[in-house]
């Protein structure tokens, strides 16, 4: 596999890392990938080998994970959300579309159409859904997913590819902003904090699903025991990918906990910050308003 | 706005307590403490879906401090978002009764038949928005404000509801402040013009009233809801001049909850030209209860008495003669009972305080006598005291005697 060849090399680098930071210090910072250490400007290339890995059995994997609990939650998202026609919405490390699909599904629910007005039904033209992922062979996942379930004709949804750190879209033009499980994958948090609260329009919604730090005490060692033995090895089985899910739990375990990052989303310019507990803190939902 | 009512609930708690009414009590408190002991209700249901809701802002928590007896949310430091929050219902507000054209389109076929036509019905007969998102998605629009902040409520339509509860509050507080002529009426006028000047606030949403009744009874809403009559309520009566500290600050409370919960109802479906009919229902639900106050603490005493041997009836005899009757109807009662054999004893009703007056110790009995009558604050103590001292039935020792043998 391209990814331990890459493990390897970077061994080697740390034997030297002395010699090496000193002068490599002033032009980049070392970033955590997983357990790791590795310097950021890998890491962004590391995490694309990832996904590009995983892409094809990713939804399978995400139900075999969670038990399909990861539905359940990204409805709980996207009730949160409470979507309203004519909405712009933005979800950025979509890839695969789960949030998306169910965005439209809840805007163009046949219940809500009988209490609209005249001015709602103009509106519904103007909902637009962006799904922004960096990794090409998700969106293509996730277009072939669309066609499945009969939106591919849907002029609403819009597949784009793009930078959680660098967007492309306007200041103040997005309703609404969800990242699900893909706030730990991007380099600087910080940025895409404020990218974020770039693109919102005043009163637009901040919702991040991510997955959390466990504190209540028997559950936590079961979850541990959970995700670095079960989790591996049925990387391994399914996708024939170890190092790719070792890296996913690892990569959790980094994340900043849900109190210290509803304080940076607070430091980005975000209101009225709260975070949600789903499973004890297996999964939290930070959400933020912005004004 | 869960917070801006635990803020309220503060001061009318400080007055129940404390009778802080004229001096300024400062009471200092931040904004992710919710209020404890009596509403904490409303705090374990917030709780119980494992939410925290925690405010991270760092310049913008608000501190607050209530001073004296005039409770204004406006004096309040409030957070930027709560502000817009607050601007964002209150444009809804309008929404919430304005018709708007429905999308008949629906309603359509292909082939232009009408379909659905008992569904057209039923909705022209709901023409207006409601208390729904819906009504919250256009007052955001109106105030420029993106309408994804409707998600932001926790419980989107209660927060509405509970907004226009919080807002005629602060009005009615507001009339009662300028409003000076309250004092020449009686108390139960008082209360009665009050509880209709808030029912009037609500005439202009009284066709959706029962969807907002409806919200308020659901579960996760119903605590707030509870809480924010009992504030109406103690507000009332406050401004009635309500100075009791016993356990009648309660029965008058829940009193005249009733009252004003049946008169709402009752102006549901009142289709008289400005509601004349339930005021007049009104006035005669607080003229009941007034009359009843008094019955009701004639008949405790008399109860009492009821527990005595026949002996203690002659107590009974003075007070008939040495208290001033305040109200007729209560003298029927005393005057109508028959008096009691020796030993027909009649079963007392078991007040827990019965016991006080059995010990074997005589004077000790006399004494706890005294004390409840004082408490009662109806029966003069003196009277009674002369009465013993004149030694009716014989010398004192024999007369004691008499008193507990029965």
């Amino acid at each position: 596999m391209a990814l331990r060849s890459i493990y390897r090399g970077l061994k080697k680098n740390n034997l030297l890392s002395p010699l090496c930071n000193s002068c490599s210090h002033l032009h980049s910072h070392s970033t955590s990938f997983g357990y790791k250490e590795v310097r950021e400007e890998e890491k962004s290339q590391m995490v694309g080998n990832v996904f590009t890995s995983v892409a094809s059995s990713y939804d399978l994997m995400n139900d075999l994970m969670s038990g399909g609990l990861h539905r359940l939650w990204k409805e709980r998202l996207v009730s949160k959300l409470n979507p309203f026609p004519g909405m712009k919405h933005l979800d950025v490390a979509g890839g695969t579309g789960d949030v998306a699909f169910r965005i439209l599904e809840s805007i163009n629910n046949v219940g809500r159409r009988a209490m609209r007005d005249i001015h709602d039904d103009n509106v519904l033209d103007e909902t637009q859904i962006f799904v922004c992922d960096i990794n090409p062979n998700m969106l293509n996942v996730g277009k072939k997913r669309a066609q499945e379930r009969g939106f591919g004709d849907d002029k609403s949804l819009v597949w784009v590819e793009g930078d959680a750190e660098a967007l492309k879209f306007e200041d103040d033009s997005m309703d609404g902003y969800t990242i699900a499980f893909g706030i730990r994958n991007v380099t600087h948090i910080e940025k895409a904090l404020a990218e974020a609260h770039r693109v919102l329009k005043r009163g637009g919604r901040f919702l991040c699903l991510e997955l959390s730090h466990v504190e209540l005490p028997i559950f936590k060692d079961l979850y541990d025991y959970y995700s670095f033995s079960v989790i591996p090895a049925l990387g391994e089985l399914v996708a024939g990918d170890r190092e790719s899910y070792q890296y996913l739990v690892e990569s959790v375990r980094r994340f900043p906990s849900q109190e210290k990052f509803a304080k940076m989303i607070a430091e980005a310019g975000f209101d009225k910050v709260e975070y949600e507990n789903l499973v004890g803190g297996v999964v939290a939902i930070h959400s933020g308003l912005k004004f | 706005m869960y917070r801006s009512a635990a803020r309220r609930i503060l001061p009318a708690v400080c007055r129940r307590t404390g009778h802080f009414r004229s001096k300024a009590s400062p009471v200092r408190f931040s904004a992710p403490i919710i209020h404890p002991a009596a509403f904490s209700a409303a705090a374990a249901s917030e709780n119980a879906r494992n939410h925290k809701p925690n405010n991270f802002e760092a310049s913008k928590i608000s501190s607050s401090s209530n001073e004296g007896r005039k409770p204004r949310v406006t004096d309040r430091p409030k957070a930027h978002w709560q502000e817009e929050q607050a601007r964002v219902l209150q444009a809804s507000l309008r929404h919430v009764v304005r018709p708007f054209l429905p999308n008949l389109q629906f309603y359509y076929s292909k082939n232009d038949l009408l379909i659905g036509w008992d569904r057209l019905l039923n909705f022209i007969g709901q023409i207006s928005l409601g208390w729904s998102d819906a009504a919250m998605i256009a007052g955001a629009r109106e105030v420029g404000v993106s309408p994804s902040i409707v998600g932001s409520f926790p419980r989107k339509e209660a927060a509405l509801v509970e907004f226009f509860m919080d807002d005629c509050l602060q009005r009615l507080i507001d009339i009662i402040d300028l409003k000076e002529d309250l004092t020449n009426l009686i108390p139960s006028n008082r209360v009665a013009k009050l509880v209709r000047i808030r029912l009037e606030m609500q005439a202009p949403y009284i066709s959706k009233w029962p969807q907002a009744l409806s919200i308020q009874a659901q579960p996760s809403n119903i605590a707030t809801s509870f809480k924010q009559r009992a504030m109406l309520v103690d507000e009332i009566w406050h401004a009635a001049g309500d100075e009791s500290t016993d356990i009648d600050w309660y029965v008058k409370r829940t009193v005249l909850g009733g009252i004003y919960s049946t008169t709402e109802i009752y102006m549901l479906t009142d289709t008289s030209p400005d509601f004349r009919d339930t005021w007049a229902f009104l006035d005669e639900r607080v003229r009941e209860a007034f009359d009843l106050k008094k019955t009701v603490q004639e008949q405790t005493w008399t109860h009492y008495l009821a527990s005595y041997p026949e002996r203690k009836q002659q107590y009974f005899a003075i007070y008939l003669h040495t208290t001033p009757v305040r109200h007729p109807l209560g003298l029927e009662v005393l005057r109508n009972r028959k008096p009691l054999n020796t030993n027909n004893r009649v079963s007392a009703c078991h007040h827990r305080s019965v016991k006080k007056y059995h010990s074997s110790d005589w004077l000790q009995n006399i004494t706890n006598l005294l004390e409840d009558a004082q408490d009662m604050q109806i029966f003069q103590a003196k009277y009674l005291a002369e009465a013993v001292g004149a030694g009716m039935g014989g010398s004192v020792q024999g007369f004691v005697n008499n008193l507990f043998k029965g």
